[in-house]
């Protein structure tokens, strides 16, 4: 090993999207979560003492069929909460220590308005019932944003993007078929 | 039926107690909650209860250690207990398993599914 008399360049950064309905976690100091939202809502975690961040992407589900035009369906946001948490635990992540940051939950034109609202306000009660502090946000509004997220530093670079690229904002669809399944033994 | 089942759920996340307690209640159940295993094995060392549903992931005392913990014990030995995780790993699957469960349910859960399923293994 040369003790370090040539200049030479870091390794490059490992980018990854988070697509909606995604949940990754990494310690590694070169790598870089993306993701664009716009009614979505993006929960990025962050562990200063293990430098070990996550980051999900999710949008709730469309409320069921038949029921009273409020409730959007909490099951996919709680979701993806939990298995955020549980791998940034995997990780060696503690919940005590953990930090939030959140973005997203743009309301990107009046006909869609309540979606990104209620991602926003999902996302915040959430946190604050598992006794998780935000410590930024940058949620709501009607501009849809590019989120980069540096996983292992908790760095976090948000910026306001054309309309047209954030992703269709169609909530999920309720079932997830096979999800739910039960097997018994 | 002339009584309500009764129901405990073992899950640490606050946000996920409440999805159960709504949908299980809603039915009808009687439903306690409890935290951890911990805390699952102190309420079930004084009460009663016709089905047990348990997260994996949870601080001090896990899923795993919890159902080995009520198998060892003549209390609830053959009590059904349904594990309800974001876990999908067929080794995980295997070994809460061997080590007693009843059943094996992914998350995010469908209400009726699970539902039906209570309804099925309680005796």
């Amino acid at each position: 090993m040369s003790h370090h008399a040539h200049p030479h360049t870091p390794p490059p950064i490992t980018r990854i999207n988070i697509l909606q309905g995604q949940a990754r976690v990494s310690a590694g100091p070169r790598v870089e979560f993306s993701t664009v939202l716009g009614s979505c809502v993006a929960t990025c975690l962050f562990d200063p003492d293990v430098q070990v961040g996550g980051m999900n992407h999710f949008l709730l589900a469309e409320p069921p069929a038949g029921s009273h035009n409020g409730d959007f369906d909490e099951h996919y946001g709680v979701y993806l909460m939990e298995l955020l948490i549980n791998e940034m635990l995997a990780h060696g992540a503690a919940k005590s220590r953990m930090r939030a940051l959140l973005y997203g939950g743009a309301n990107l034109n009046s006909g869609f308005a309540r979606i990104g609202t209620k991602n926003a306000e999902f996302a915040r009660s959430f946190l604050a019932s598992e006794r998780i502090s935000v410590v930024r946000e940058d949620l709501g509004g009607m501009n849809a944003r590019r989120v980069d997220f540096r996983p292992a530093h908790g760095q976090v670079r948000c910026r306001t993007v054309e309309n047209t690229l954030a992703p269709d904002i169609k909530p999920t669809p309720r079932p997830l078929q096979n999800r739910g399944d039960v097997e018994l033994f | 039926m002339n009584k309500n089942t009764r129901i405990l759920t073992v899950d640490d996340s606050a946000s996920m107690r409440a999805l159960l307690n709504h949908a299980l209640t809603s039915q009808g159940f009687d439903v306690a909650q409890a935290e951890d295993g911990e805390v699952a094995l102190e309420w079930l060392a004084l009460n009663e209860v016709d089905v047990v549903i348990t997260d994996i992931n949870m601080p001090r005392l896990d899923g795993f250690g919890l159902i080995e913990k009520l198998r060892q014990g003549n209390r609830h030995r053959d009590r059904p207990i349904l594990v309800l995780t974001t876990e999908s790993s067929e080794e995980k699957k295997a070994r809460a398993r061997s080590a007693g469960a009843t059943g094996w349910i992914v998350k995010p859960f469908d209400p009726e599914k699970l539902v039906a399923a209570v309804r099925r293994v309680a005796h």
